[in-house]
């Protein structure tokens, strides 16, 4: 279906930890985000009477009062609970019995337009290097979910959002990576082809369960002091910002190592000399110091194809979304 | 893998300046030409790829701006409390085998940790206007009572270990089966866990409290109750309380504090809080009236804060509970009934007729507060 209004396109990255919309707004691209987690509230008429005043979204069932999205994060840490996770590992959660009715609600509250007519494009992850993991099955079922909402769906690779939303200087000709809870995806494209692309299992949520482990703090309030207050530089007098950098590294070197396994293969390897850029997006890059980390750390895995120009995606929380959008708005 | 090694389709997109066309003129050209291309056919190519493309595939381009500058779409909060900012920056070093440490020093025992109804909401009334149909509604501890168990007292020495430990035990007990407080400390200093903080406990019952912002109306769900395993004594400025004890409260307080950015103005005791709806007097409950450590556990104070419940809510008190407390109390008090005589003056109203209008307002929170749910408490000693 060509997109002929620029404003019936939306770009839906369907994340392990959020789940974000793009879409045009005028001249400006816009976003929405929820965190795409639940949590279930002991049902009473005045908890549920509140929530509807607050427009706080849930659902009751049974004896539970379900809160999804945003406002999951900060019940759970007032209940001192762990928040149910729709995906775990970029995937839907195969041991979560409600995990697809809960993204579906996630998703539906944040594609509040009419649906007709709309091309949607939506992120899915990649295989981890070396596996032959099935995703047909998770991206079969998120098509379906979306195709019932009435939109005409297409997939994208998470890295190639990444390639499509920041390297439009070099023809969408580079390295994408996202770092995400999940996962971290990575592609590898040239003139807009993905030519490799392969995911690995440590990610933000790698990091706050280990780090959750060590310091006896629960994994979901390791995540808010990570994304509150984390940084690379300096000195950590806080038992819990030492075993975040410790797992970071760990994350970062799992990373390299993996982009260097995946270049080792000859048929992986680029056919031209250029130097590839690399931009990193997603919000496990999102402290201060990661990027110079990371430089660091691939400095000394010597990779065997020249990189150029390695940065951060201008607003790494969005580019995946934008990334979708934007093949949405390419497909004819 | 299909590669577009050559320089002229790579260099006929450059010119494409709409970053949505130029993907698409690429994604014809990897359509149209799947392997890679000599490079003497580059030309052709994409010749061929701006003829798809002209021939009305494309829909028109638009002009991306930085997403970055885009507001965030405004979303739903329950309110939070304000902050405090004289906070002490503690955090939990190690839990494991029922205990607890944090990096001040505080190690709290688990074991006798009980769960009880969940906090979700409380309603909060703010101060400048209070709208007893739509109060605030916040979720976090906004303060601490300090209680007495009011439980028998062995001599504290150590002929009397035995006694001093199986008493504890006992009281342990008595208030974990009734879910009276979140924190006990013993005799000896040792903290206990026994509600779960994020559980309402059944502690202070009919009780007022206000800091800057906002009132308080019974204090079971917004305030954390801590129980000392003492009596109290009415000799002024005497605490009743060991070392040991007043040290882990302290710490405990610091970090329940640190927590929840709990105010000092909000570290108070039972006796500053409790009120008695029936004869609308305050001080139905006297544990800490008058000789609780504030100075020693790193607050100011407290006993000089006027109760709200005189000023705001139109509570008196009589020669029994001025009686039962200590002279710092008093000098509460004292600018309580300055304050409610100030404000009849502003209203143009008698004290009596100010505080019958403070009064009928305190009977409507209470009766939307008891038709939401009961309000509980447990048949502690400390009456």
């Amino acid at each position: 279906m060509p997109v002929h209004d620029k404003r019936s396109a939306i770009g839906l990255d369907i994340g392990t930890s959020r789940v974000c919309r793009a879409q045009i707004a005028g001249e400006e691209f816009q976003y929405e985000t929820q965190l795409n987690a639940f949590v279930s509230l002991p049902y009473s008429k005045i908890t549920e009477n509140i929530l509807e005043k607050e427009r706080v979204p849930h659902s009751v069932l049974g004896s539970e009062i379900i809160v999804h999205g945003n406002e999951s994060d900060r019940f759970a840490d007032l209940l001192n609970v762990e928040t149910r996770r729709t995906m775990s590992k970029g995937l839907l959660n195969s041991s979560e019995p409600a995990s697809l009715d809960m993204l579906r609600k996630i998703i539906d509250s944040l594609l509040t337009n009419s649906k007709e007519r709309y091309k949607l494009c939506f992120t899915v992850p990649a295989a981890p290097l070396g596996a032959e993991e099935n995703l047909t099955y998770h991206e079969a079922t998120l098509k379906r979910v979306l195709s019932d909402m009435g939109y005409h769906v297409s997939s994208i690779n998470e890295g190639l959002a990444v390639i499509y939303s920041e390297l439009e200087s070099s023809n969408y000709t580079g390295i994408g990576i996202s770092c995400g809870g999940g996962l971290c995806n990575v592609c590898v494209a040239y003139l807009s082809v993905p030519v490799l692309s392969f995911s690995v299992p440590r990610a933000g949520d790698y990091i706050d369960m280990s780090a959750a482990s060590i310091t006896g703090e629960r994994a979901n309030r390791v995540r808010m002091t990570k994304e509150d207050s984390f940084h690379f530089n300096g000195f950590f007098a806080d038992k819990l910002q030492q075993a975040l950098s410790v797992y970071y590294d760990e994350m970062i070197q799992s990373l390299v190592h993996a982009l260097k396994q995946a270049f080792a293969n000859p048929r992986n390897l680029p056919k031209q000399n250029r130097p590839l850029p690399i931009v990193i997006s997603g919000g496990t890059a999102l402290p201060a110091g990661f990027l110079a980390r990371f430089e660091k750390i691939l400095l000394e895995a010597e990779l065997p194809i020249p990189t150029a120009d390695i940065r951060l995606a201008a607003d790494p929380l969005h580019t995946s979304a934008r990334g979708a959008l934007v093949a949405a708005l390419s497909e004819a | 893998m299909r590669l577009f090694a050559f320089k002229s389709v790579e260099a006929q997109a450059g010119e494409i300046s709409d970053p949505i066309m130029r993907l698409r003129f690429l994604k014809v050209c990897a359509a149209a030409y799947p392997e890679p291309m000599p490079v003497k056919r580059n030309k052709g190519v994409a010749w061929f790829c701006f003829a798809l493309l002209l021939a009305g595939l494309l829909a028109p381009g638009y002009q991306a701006s930085d997403g970055g500058n885009t507001p965030a779409p405004r979303a739903p909060r329950l309110s939070s409390q304000g902050a405090a900012t004289d906070l002490a920056k503690v955090w939990l070093v190690d839990k494991s085998n029922g205990f607890e440490s944090y990096s001040n020093g505080l190690r709290i025992d688990d074991r006798y940790e009980v769960a009880n109804e969940t906090r979700v909401f409380y309603p909060v009334y703010h101060r400048a206007h209070v709208d007893v149909t739509e109060p605030e509604w916040r979720s976090e501890p906004a303060g601490i009572v300090y209680h007495t168990t009011e439980s028998d007292q062995a001599v504290f020495d150590a002929e009397n270990n035995a006694n001093l430990k199986r008493i504890g035990r006992d009281v342990l007990n008595f208030i974990r089966d009734r879910r009276c407080y979140h924190f006990m400390i013993d005799r000896f200093g040792q903290v206990y866990r026994v509600v779960r903080e994020s559980d309402v406990a059944f502690h202070a019952g009919n009780s007022i409290w206000g800091d800057d912002q906002v009132y308080y109306v019974n204090l079971n769900a917004s305030f954390l109750g801590i129980a000392f395993e003492t009596q109290t004594l009415r000799v002024e400025d005497l605490p009743s309380a060991n070392a040991a004890q007043i040290h882990s409260a302290h710490v405990l307080t610091e970090m329940l504090r640190s927590k929840y950015r709990i105010a000092a103005e909000n570290c108070v005791t039972h006796a500053q809080v409790s009120v008695n709806p029936d004869n609308m007097r305050i001080g139905y409950h006297t544990d800490w009236a008058g000789n609780f450590p504030f100075l020693d556990l790193g607050l100011k104070d407290n006993y000089a804060i006027p109760p709200p419940s005189i000023y705001a809510f139109g509570f008196t008190y009589d020669p029994i509970f001025v009686h039962a407390t200590g002279v710092r109390l008093w000098e509460g008090l004292v600018l309580a009934d300055d304050q409610t005589r100030s404000h009849a003056l502003a209203a143009g109203a008698t004290v009596a007729q100010y505080r019958t209008g403070l009064r009928r307002e305190y009977k409507e929170i209470l009766k939307t507060l008891k038709e939401a749910e009961s309000v509980k408490e447990a048949p502690h000693a400390s009456s």
